[in-house]
C-alpha cells in the first residue's frame, strides 16, 4: 500500500531538502527533481482536452517542479507536494492564459479576453492586487458578465470527456515522496537516458538548462549565442526526438502495457488529509449537520 | 476597492453529470464570487476547485445528477456537491478522493471536506477573498 509508505516518503524528502539547502550540491537537486516528476504528469493530465499538447503541459509543469524544488524551504513546514502542487498549478494557469484557447468561442469573446489580459497587468500593477471583475469591466467598457464570459472561454477548460482526468491512471503516490518509491519516474529516466545520449551536444546542453536549471527560452539563447526562436525550434525537435524514442523503448520493454492501476489506498488515509478545519458558519453547521458528523476533517 | 454586494446569497443547482455541464457550476461560482468583490486570481482558483470537487465525486461517470448549494457570506464562499445516481454506487467509496484531488483542493481553497448525507457521497470547500498582492 502507497499510503503506508507515505510518511517515509516524506521523511526522506525532507531529509534530502535539508541535504540540499547545506550543500547545494547538484545532485542532489536532480534527485529531488526527478523523483517529484511523476507529479507533474499527474497535474498535467488534469489539463488534458484544453487545446494544448499533452507533452507542453508535462514541460511547463516539470519546469514548476524545477522551481518548487529550489524555491522550497524545508523549515516552513508544509509538504513539499503541497508547495509544488501549488506552484505547478499556477504555472498551468499561467500556460493556458498566455497561450491556450481550447474552446471554440466567438471573435469577440476572444478579443475581449485578449483585452482582459492587458487590463489585467496594467490594473494589477496598479493596485498591487488582482483586479476583480467589476474594475475589468469597467477598464474595458465591457458589462461583467461578458467579463465572466470571456474569462471562463478563455481558460479553454476541457469539454469532453471527464474520462480525461485520468482515474485509472498511477497514484500520486507512485511518484513523489522517495526514489524507490517512484517507480514510472525511474522507468522514464531509464528510458531517456539513451535518448539523451543520441541527441547532439548543444541539444542536450539547451534541454538540460531549460529543465534542469530552469532557464528560459531567453536566458538560454543568451548563454549559447544563438537567437530565441532558435532556441524554441530546437527544444521542439529536441523533444520530439526524446518523445519518439521513448515511447518506441517504452513499447519494447513493457510490451505496451499501462503502469500499475491504481490500488484502493485511501481507506488507510488519516482522516485528517481529507480536508481542512471546518468554519462556523451557517452553511458549515448545516453541511456538518447534514453529513452526520461523517465529513472528513 | 471595488464595491461590493452586501448580505448572504444561497443558490442551489442541479445538473446532469455530463462534462460540458460542469460549466455550469463554475460559471455560477465565478459569478456570486465576482459579485463578493474576488479578484480575477482568486475566481480562477474557484472555478478550478469546483471543477475539481465535482470530478472527484463523479470520476468518469456519464450519469446521475450533482446537486449544488452555493453559499456566499461576506468575503467568503462556501460550495457543497452531491453526487446523486439511481445506479447501484459505492458512495463510501466516492467520498474518498484521490491524493491528486486533495492536494489540488488544498492548493486553491481555505477549507475543504467530504462526506455522506443519506446515503449520498458529498464534498464542500470554502474559498475567501484574498486581496493578495501581485
Amino acid at each position: 500500500m502507497l499510503t503506508d509508505d507515505a510518511p517515509r516518503q516524506g521523511e526522506e524528502t525532507k531529509a534530502l531538502f535539508f541535504e540540499l539547502a547545506a550543500s547545494r550540491d547538484p545532485a542532489v537537486r536532480d534527485r529531488l527533481v526527478t523523483a517529484h516528476l511523476g507529479l507533474a504528469h499527474q497535474l498535467a493530465r488534469r489539463y488534458l482536452n484544453r487545446g494544448e499538447p499533452y507533452e507542453d503541459l508535462v514541460q511547463v509543469a516539470s519546469l514548476a517542479i524545477v522551481k518548487s524544488v529550489d524555491r522550497f524551504d524545508p523549515d516552513r513546514g508544509i509538504e513539499f507536494t503541497t508547495f509544488a502542487t501549488r506552484t505547478v498549478i499556477g504555472e498551468l494557469k499561467r500556460h493556458f492564459r498566455d497561450k491556450g484557447w481550447a474552446v471554440r468561442a466567438p471573435r469577440r469573446v476572444q478579443e475581449l479576453y485578449l483585452e482582459l489580459g492587458r487590463a489585467t497587468e496594467t490594473l494589477s500593477q496598479q493596485l498591487g492586487r488582482s483586479p476583480t471583475v467589476s474594475e475589468l469591466a469597467a477598464s474595458t467598457g465591457a458589462t461583467e458578465e461578458a467579463v465572466l464570459e470571456a474569462l471562463e472561454a478563455g481558460q479553454g477548460y476541457r469539454t469532453s470527456s471527464i474520462d480525461a482526468t485520468g482515474r485509472n491512471e498511477e497514484t500520486i503516490g507512485s511518484h513523489i515522496g522517495g526514489e524507490d518509491a517512484s517507480l514510472g519516474t525511474i522507468e522514464d529516466r531509464e528510458l531517456l537516458a539513451p535518448a539523451l545520449a543520441a541527441l547532439a551536444p548543444r541539444e542536450q546542453l539547451i534541454l538540460q538548462l531549460r529543465f534542469a536549471h530552469g532557464l528560459t527560452q531567453s536566458e538560454i539563447a543568451a548563454r549559447v549565442g544563438i537567437s530565441q526562436m532558435h532556441v524554441s525550434r530546437l527544444l521542439a525537435a529536441s523533444l520530439k526526438r526524446l518523445r519518439s524514442s521513448v515511447a518506441e523503448a517504452g513499447s519494447t520493454q513493457s510490451g505496451g502495457q499501462a503502469q500499475p492501476a491504481q490500488p484502493e489506498r485511501q481507506s488507510t488515509r488519516p482522516s485528517g488529509r481529507e480536508g481542512r478545519a471546518a468554519s462556523s458558519s451557517r452553511a458549515a453547521r448545516e453541511r456538518d449537520g447534514e453529513v452526520g458528523g461523517a465529513a472528513a476533517r | 476597492m471595488t464595491e461590493r454586494k452586501t448580505g448572504t446569497i444561497s443558490v442551489d443547482l442541479s445538473i446532469p453529470v455530463q462534462a460540458d455541464l460542469v460549466v455550469l457550476a463554475r460559471l455560477a461560482a465565478a459569478t456570486l464570487a465576482s459579485r463578493a468583490g474576488f479578484g480575477v486570481e482568486d475566481i480562477e482558483d474557484l472555478r478550478l476547485a469546483v471543477e475539481e470537487l465535482c470530478l472527484s465525486l463523479v470520476g468518469s461517470r456519464e450519469h446521475g445528477r450533482l446537486h449544488l448549494s452555493y453559499e456566499c457570506e461576506g468575503d467568503a464562499i462556501e460550495v457543497a456537491c452531491w453526487y446523486e445516481d439511481d445506479h447501484a454506487v459505492d458512495s463510501a467509496r466516492l467520498v474518498r478522493a484521490d491524493d491528486l484531488s486533495l492536494r489540488i483542493l488544498d492548493a486553491l481553497v481555505d477549507e475543504h471536506g467530504r462526506g455522506l448525507r443519506d446515503g449520498r457521497a458529498g464534498a464542500w470547500l470554502r474559498k475567501r477573498r484574498s486581496d493578495r498582492v501581485v
